[in-house]
This record gives C-alpha cells, structure tokens and sequence, in this order.
C-alpha cells in the first residue's frame, strides 16, 4: 500500500525521536533517578515504536519490542524494580530496538537469534510464570454471552420496524420453519450502556445489516411520570433476525462493546420445531401487537400525563438524580467507581514544555522574511544623513526601535528553527561503546553542552562528520590499555564532546586525551601524495591541519572501522558545505582536538563592508582587529619570500584579496588599506582590500544552494542596495596554498 | 521589479501533447537556442552581478533574486565566444538545473516554439563545444535551435589554483 | 462530522487523519488528554479516538473527565488499544468509553467502528 510508505518515514522519524528519549532517560535512570515519570516515559516510548512497527509488519521488531514492553509495564507497576542488572539490560536492548528500527528502515532482517537472549531475560524477569506473550489472541469461542437453545414462543409481529417486514412478507418467512438462520435475541440495557454513549438504535442497525430484523419494544416496565427517573432505563427489547448467514459470533460481535451493561440472550431456534404448520396454524399465532399491561401507561398515556403535568406546572425534580437502574444486577453508575488503580498514575501532570508540529517549510517562510525586513531595516537607517537626522529627530528614534524590535524578532525566530544538539550527541555513547568493543580499548565519552542550540538543518549535517571525527580519536588517537599504563595514563581514555555558542557561531569539539597527531607521519604522506612539496616547510598547526586535505589519508591500514582511510576531508567538505570550519591542535602524547565551527543561520552578522576590484565584499567584524592604512604598514618579506606584515614585533602573514581572488585591483599598494584579521587560534592575518566602506549589519545567506562552495568566501549577503556581497572566509583564506594532489 | 516575466504557479505544463515540446527561444548573437519551458522560473533584465573570485570567465557573478543568491553564467562565454557586454536590453533567464536555480546571460528571448519530439535531432559532430553543450537541433521555420543541456553548461565551474 | 484523535504518536495521528479525512471526516488532533480535553471545550465533535498510554493526561483520565463534566453524555468515544488483554478494555469501558479498535488498526475496520458508535 503505497499509502502506508508515507507514514513510513513519520514512524522513522518518530522512532528515532523516541530512541533519543530512551538513551536520555536510561543514562538518569543509571544514575540512580528512577520517578514515576520517567519510568511511564520507557514504557510509552518502547509501547509507542512496538505500535506503529505492528501497522507496518515489522514483525522481528514488534516481537522484540513486545517483550521488552511486558518488562517495562512491570516495572511501572513496581511489580519488577529498575536497577542493576535490569538497568544494563535495557540499555542493551535499547540498542538492539535501534538495530531492528534501522533494519526495517531498509527491508532487512536481523534473523531469529537477535536479541533473543535478551527476549529471554525479559521473558524470565515479567513473569516467572506461564508467559503471557501471546500472539494477537484470536476471538475466543467461550465468548461472556449466552447462548440458550431452548425453543423460545416466535411472534409475529407485523407490524415491526424491520426493513423487510411488511404485510405478506411476513409469512413468506414462515419463521416456524426454522431454516437455520432464525435467531431470536433478547436485550435489555442498564444504565451504563447509555452512560458510555453507547445507543440501542445503532446497535439494532448494525444488527439489520446481517439479515432480516424486526424489532419489538418492551415498554411494560415504564413507571408513571412521577417515578419517572430522567436517567433510567425501562426499556428492553426482542429481536428477530432472520439471516442465512449469520452466526452467534457476528451476532454477538455487534454486541461486543455493551456486554456487561446489558441482558443479553441470543438464540437459534433449532430445526426440532414443530412441523410444517397448516395456515391455520399461522393464523392462529397471528396475534396482535403484544398486549400492554393495563397498569403500565402507555406512552401515549405519558403523554398525556406530562401535558396535565405541565398545565398543573408541577416542578419536575430539580437535579437528574443518578438512580439504581431496576431490578438486575447492574450496579449504579456513579461517578467514582471504584477501580484497581495503579498507584502514582493518577498525578501525571507533567511540567512539561507545551509544544506544537510546524512544517519546516513554513518556518522557512518566516525565516526568509525576517531576513528582508532586517535588510530593509538597515537599508532605512543607512538612509540616515546627518541633515535627515537633525530635522527628523522623532523619525530617528522610531527607526532605532525599529532596529531594536528587528534584532528581537530575528533572536526569536532563529530560536524556532533551532534545536539542541543533543539528538545528534544521544547517538555517540553508543559509537563510543562499540568502538570500545572491536578495538579492545576503554574509552569513555563525555557529552558537555547538548543543550546548545543550532539550526535544524545544520544539525542533520553533522552526524557524519562527529561520526568520522569519534572513529579517529578511537582509531588513531586513544591508545591500548596496555600503552596507556606504560606512558602513565589512566587506563581508561576520554573523548570529550562538546559544543558552545561563541560569538556568531557554534563550536564543536571532539577532543581525546591519547596519542597526538604523528607529525613526522602525516608529513611523510603529504609529500608522498604530493600534497605539500618537497622541502615546503610548514609549521605544527600547519601540519596537523593537512588530515583535512584532499587525498590525504594516513590509513594505509584499512581498519575495518574507518572504512577507506580516515575521510576527514569528507568532514571538511560536508562542513564547509554548511558554511562551516574545521581546525584541529594536537599536541605530541597528551592529545587532539577538533573543532567544528558552524554559523548560526539567519545571524545578524555585524560586518565591514569593504571594496575589492569594484566588487562589494564583507568582512565579519568579530573577526577583525583593527584596520591600517597601507601607506603607513609596515611590510616585510619572510625569507620564504612571502610578503609580512609587521605589527607590534609580530609578523602577520598577509593575504592580498584581489591576488587571492584574481580580480585585478588596478590600485597602487599605497591607496590601499590593510584589514588586520583575527582567525583560528589566535593567529593574525592582514588582508589587504582597495577600500573600506564601512561597518553594517548583514543576514547571511547561502552560496552553496545553488551554486557551490568557493575557497576563501564564507557565503553571501544582500546589502541594503539589492546587491550581493561577498563573505570573506577569514581563517579559509589562512590555509597554505596546497600543490594539488596528482588525481 | 526587474522581472519581465515570471511563472508564478511553477508547475509542468505540457499542454501541447505528448510528443511535442514546448521551448523557450533564445538568442545568442545570430544563434538560437532553446529551454524547455518547463524549467524556466523567470525572465529578468540584466542589471549587473556580483563577480566570484575563482571561477571560469564563463560565471559572471551572482545575483539577488528575492532573497537568494543565484548565479548568473554567460552562455556566449560559456560557448567560448567570447564574454558578453551586457546593457540593461541584456536578459538573464533564471532556471532550474536539478535542485538549483541558476541564470543564464543571453542577448535576447525571442519566443515560444512548440516542436515535435521527432524533429529533433543528434548535434553533428565537428563543433565540440555544441556536442558539449547540446541535446540535439532542432528546425522550427527555417531556424535552427539548439537545444541546451543545462546540466552540462553549469558544471566544471572552479577553476584551478 | 468533526473527529477528534488523541494520541502521543504522531505516526498514529498521521495514519488516522489519512483515513479519515479521506472518508469524509474534519479531523482534530491532540497529543495527550488535556490537550484533547482543550480542544473538546472549543469545538463540537461527533467522536473521539483516543489512545490510552499518552503522557500528561492518559486515555482513562481522559475519558473520565469527559464524562464526568456532563457535556458530553451521548459523545461515543473510542479508545485505540494495542493491548489485547481484556483488561484495558474493561478499564476503558469502566472509564466510560463506548467502544475500542485495536492497533494496528485495519482503515476499513476503523471506519465500521466509527458507524457503529455514531448515527
């Protein structure tokens, strides 16, 4: 059903939301908090996947997921306590619910012994006893109705409200004939089938679509109106079905929400009935609608009763008493029934979070839009001359409010479409535990700040590369235990995983407490594969940062873990992708760190605004230092021949734009300007750029989506004139200039 | 604003039957060529572009487009005819290739062409830039059209260091 | 006629909207019982479709306070179980549920239910 493929890919989302949830509520429940809530939390989560995995036909995982669940509501009951071994269970099963959710996302099958040890444990744990997990239990046939097949006195009513009853019809039907199919039911309901909203009349009408129905009313049970009680319930009813097809299942199935709140009698008159009667012998039995006992009124009478009863303006009891229902068994419907409640369910009232589905598309929109007011905006102010401002003092102030509310909205919208990094972190213990596993080394990963927020779409890039990152450190970086004993070092080694909002951007980082980046190596392959030359000479940080270059790879072993070599320059361009940064240190023997810079989309970037060769470029101004008149610079040449910049005893590496960009200047060096910048760890670079404008505010928007990623340009802005310019990518611009590698 | 035209509902229209195509026309100098309408979103005016450091002569810059940045590639360049010099009677036809909207430099659009699938056919050999470049010919009254192969025209784009 | 389905699944929500929007209904959404009981006190609806195990406010307290505020005395309510056992229905009928579907549920099965419990 091409139908079902749709939600498929809801369920997987769901699925993967709630398996984030579980990771989350495990590690607390490991810790020792174990409330109610969260408890409840497991148990729906797990119910939740086992639900939609069962509309689906995920049979492997639904049977898992199954076991796991019985387990899960004993716990809630406090029938089985969460702690222990319970506890390392259930993480591990978590993991295989994850494989089964992953199997079924690609049609695959894990076989029949996943997880069945667990299944096992679950198993033992709920019960004990005679297993209750049982395939979806077929109707039982010891249904809780009567079937009494004693003969019971047939009568005719013509007058009946069956569809096909009518005049002659009625004796074409011969009901003493008891073909098979004649059924006679008796029914009379108490007061809690009208409280459940249940109806008589549909019940009758489903009833009709098995086969022939009359319906006969019983109304000798209906009290004067003074006894009348609003809520009670006089009324029962016989019914005879005549249907070939019928049967005391499909029968009683119409009746299956109401057994309990009524009398119910089903019977098939059996064949042994009398004989093929004579017409007489139906005339004989052609009786008159059943006599009403004189005593009882008849509705009519009633309502007479109740027009006397209104003349005489009699008041009617004022509250609707909620009564015994006569005679039978029934117990009065009353407000607290008193029920086997489970202890703690009844306050579950969260403190939670109220929270609404919007379709991203529909955030877009918004985002796009406060985009172009923030530009508009600025573009008003740039409007403002010195004259304007002096004559129009009230419009001046109301444009900074303006600008003061823009930048408000802009925090708030931004803050829709951003969401903590923790769904993507929730997956990496796990990475870290099998890593652990299939190289025999004891790792420990650390999580700090999941919380940060960022982008929704940013977030989906960058699994992979935390991914690639987590699998080096595990790889290259932590040492075996044995190693690690020898240099000192506890044995257990850390990855640490973090992410913080720094200015405009967001930082992550993966950071290892093991061996370092093996310089002598990493430049052994570099000149190898050509990507540095011969006797290019390149400092520590130059060196760690080549793992990133293209076609370089230090694996030439093959660890099954990393697949094909180490693909940190996939990292590197999934995240330049993004708009992002990555940079790494190391330092010999104590340790790597990575980090991943990634723009907040929609950042209000506060830039200069600068000219190169005619074409408006911007600088992020949390990136610059200060800025210098070329004429008055100090420029060097280092003995590489590279041109410096000489400030306050350092040497700064300069960066002429329109050389690196090839876009001639045509200005002499003396009228130009140096842009003294600030990148990656601290390290200075001095752009040189033919004007500076000035400082603006500017939205950042994307060159990759519909173009592609360009060396030294961040991304793109709109200036408040409509025209497009360009980001510069400050610390993208710092890297060496690489020979190619030989394709 | 500088639109001329603009295809608001952005939907496949295929009203002239099932073997025929309908193409928007172009002109290059005294070439022709065409786009099936189908892709094209909007037809604007040229008014300037932000230039891109690091890219073939044949991508003139980039341009805003309500919001997005889109660029712009100059199909005579691209044809290796030499760069255009546009005025504002230059026209930039912005369309989709695959899941990017991209514009193209061209000196006029002159209309609508509807042609069957049957007329169309292979580039000769002998220009390799046309092989690159095209789908195949087609004439419609007297004209020969190229019919341009979008994705072929915006890829290779960087150039080397 | 106006349904209302209330369930913390969104996959579940999804799939009966998809149902029964297509047979007819305007379907409303809620994500646990205090939500559907907001969205009770807003509009008119000629059904319920609840879960049970939803967070906040489960389908039995639900189905209680619908009850139990005397509006809704003839509003059939369906409760959508994945539980087999007998138990849960009978806790849903006690709470004063009118009828239930079993999860996973069959569209057509879904949609007979429904015209079993309304007119």
């Amino acid at each position: 059903m091409s139908d079902l493929d749709d939600f498929k890919q809801t369920y997987f989302d769901e699925c993967s939301e709630l398996l984030t949830e579980l990771e989350e509520q495990f590690a607390a429940i490991d810790a020792g908090e174990r409330s109610p809530d969260r408890l409840n939390a497991v148990f729906r989560a797990i119910h939740s996947i086992k639900g939609g995995g069962g509309a689906f036909g995920f049979s492997e995982l639904v049977a898992f997921a199954h076991a796991y669940e019985t387990l899960l509501d004993r716990v809630r009951d406090g029938r089985v306590e969460m702690a222990g071994q319970v506890v390392t269970l259930c993480i591990r099963a978590n993991d295989i619910v994850a494989d089964f959710v992953a199997a079924a996302k690609r049609g695959r099958s894990l076989g029949a012994t996943y997880g069945a040890d667990e299944r096992k444990q679950f198993d033992a744990l709920s019960t004990g006893q005679a297993s209750e997990i049982a395939p979806p239990a077929e109707p039982a046939d010891d249904d809780a109705f009567d079937i009494d097949f004693t003969p019971v006195r047939v009568e005719l009513d013509i007058a009946a409200a069956g569809p096909a009853t009518a005049g002659e019809d009625s004796f074409e039907q011969v009901p003493l004939t008891v073909e098979k199919g004649h059924w006679e039911i008796h029914f009379t309901p108490h007061g809690e089938l009208y409280a459940r909203a249940n109806d008589p009349l549909l019940l009758f009408r489903e009833l009709a679509s098995l086969g022939d129905l009359s319906v006969v009313a019983k109304l000798t049970d209906i009290p004067s109106l003074a006894d009348f009680e609003p809520f009670g319930v006089y009324c029962s009813w016989e019914l005879t079905l005549n249907s070939p097809s019928a049967t005391a299942e499909s029968i009683g199935e119409v009746f299956e929400f109401v057994e309990g709140n009524c009398d119910l009698s089903i019977a098939l008159l059996t064949p042994r009935a009398a004989a093929q009667p004579t017409l007489a012998d139906l005339a004989a039995l052609v009786r008159p609608p059943p006599a009403v006992d004189d005593t009882a009124p008849s509705f009519a009478a009633l309502a007479e009763d109740i027009k006397a009863e209104r003349a005489a303006a009699a008041p009617l009891p004022p509250t609707p008493k909620l009564l015994a229902v006569p005679a039978e068994s029934a117990p009065p419907f009353s407000q607290d029934e008193p029920e086997e409640r489970r202890g703690g369910l009844d306050d579950r009232r969260n403190a939670g979070i109220q929270s609404i589905r919007v379709d991203l598309e529909k955030v877009d929109r918004v985002v796009n839009m406060v985009g172009e007011l923030v530009i508009t905006q600025s573009m008003l102010t740039q409007q403002m001359d010195d004259t304007l401002r002096a004559r129009y003092q009230e419009l001046v102030r109301g444009l900074e409010v303006l600008a003061q509310t823009t930048r408000g909205l802009q925090d708030a919208v931004m803050a829709i479409r951003a969401q903590p990094v923790k769904s993507v972190f929730s997956r990496m213990p796990r990475l870290a535990r099998e890593l652990a596993q299939k190289t025999g080394k004891k790792i420990r990963l650390e999580m700090v700040g999941e919380a940060t927020e960022i982008d929704k779409t940013v977030i989906e890039q960058l699994s992979d590369p935390l991914t690639h990152m987590i699998r080096n450190s595990a790889d290259h970086g932590i040492e075996t235990p044995a190693q690690r004993l020898a240099l000192g070092k506890p044995e257990i080694g850390t990855i640490r995983l973090s992410a913080e909002q720094a200015g405009g951007n967001i930082l992550i980082s993966v950071e290892d407490d093991g061996a370092g980046i093996n310089r002598e190596r990493v430049m052994d392959v570099a000149r190898e594969r050509m990507v540095v030359g011969p006797d290019q000479q390149l400092s520590e940080e130059q060196i760690d940062n080549l793992i990133f270059a293209p076609g370089f790879s230090t694996a030439s072993e093959v660890s099954d873990i990393s697949g094909r070599g180490v693909g940190m320059d996939v990292v590197l361009s999934n995240i330049k992708k993004i708009g992002g940064s990555v940079h790494v240190r190391s330092r010999t023997g104590q340790g790597t760190r990575m980090t991943l810079r990634l723009p907040l989309t929609l950042a209000v970037l506060d830039v200069m605004l600068v000219k190169v060769a005619g074409s408006p470029y911007v600088i992020p101004l949390s990136s610059i230092v200060e800025t210098i008149q070329c004429a008055r610079a100090d420029f060097g040449r280092a003995p590489s021949g590279a041109r410096v910049l000489r400030v306050r005893g350092e040497y700064v590496q300069v960066v002429d734009l329109s050389e690196r960009f090839q876009l001639p200047s045509g200005l002499d060096l003396g009228r130009r300007f140096v842009v003294l910048c600030e990148a990656e760890g601290s390290v200075k670079v001095a752009l040189v750029v033919d004007d500076i404008i000035g400082q603006q505010q500017v939205v950042i928007k994307s060159l990759e989506e519909n173009f592609e990623h360009i060396d030294g340009i961040a991304g793109g802005t709109i200036l408040g004139d409509g025209n497009v310019a360009l980001i510069v990518d400050v610390q993208g611009l710092r890297a060496p200039v690489l020979h190619r590698s030989a394709a | 604003m500088d639109s001329l035209a603009y295809r608001d509902d952005f939907t496949a229209t295929q009203t002239a039957g099932e073997n025929s195509l309908q193409l928007i026309a172009f002109s290059i100098g005294e070439q022709t060529y065409g786009v099936e309408i189908t892709t094209v979103r909007e037809i604007r005016a040229w008014n300037g572009a932000t230039p891109l450091p690091n890219t073939r002569e044949y991508v003139r810059g980039v341009i805003n487009l309500r919001g997005t940045i889109v660029p712009i590639f100059d199909l005579r360049a691209r044809f290796g005819e030499g760069q255009t010099s546009p005025t504002k009677n230059h026209v930039v036809v912005v369309m989709s290739v695959g899941d990017k909207w991209v514009g193209i430099l061209v000196d006029a659009v002159s209309d609508i062409l509807t042609v069957s699938k049957d007329d169309i056919h292979a580039v000769p050999q002998g220009n390799s830039m046309d092989t690159e470049l095209l789908n195949g010919i087609v004439t419609h009254e007297s004209r020969m059209v190229g019919l341009i192969d979008l994705h072929a025209v915006v890829s290779g784009t960087k150039t080397e260091a | 006629m106006r349904v209302l389905t209330v369930d913390d699944s969104r996959t579940i929500l999804a799939m009966l909207h998809h149902t029964l929007s297509n047979a007819g209904f305007e379907v409303l959404q809620a994500e646990d019982g205090r939500k559907g009981l907001e969205m009770l006190a807003k509009e008119p609806v000629g059904v319920v479709i609840t879960d049970i195990n939803m967070p906040v406010m489960d389908g039995i307290e639900f189905i209680k306070s619908v009850r139990s505020s005397g509006l809704h005395n003839s509003l059939p309510i369906l409760i959508l179980t994945t539980e087999t056992s007998q138990d849960k229905r009978d806790q849903g009928r006690a709470a004063g549920g009118t009828g239930w579907i079993v999860k996973p549920f069959d569209p057509e099965k879904l949609i007979s239910v429904i015209h079993r419990v309304v007119h």
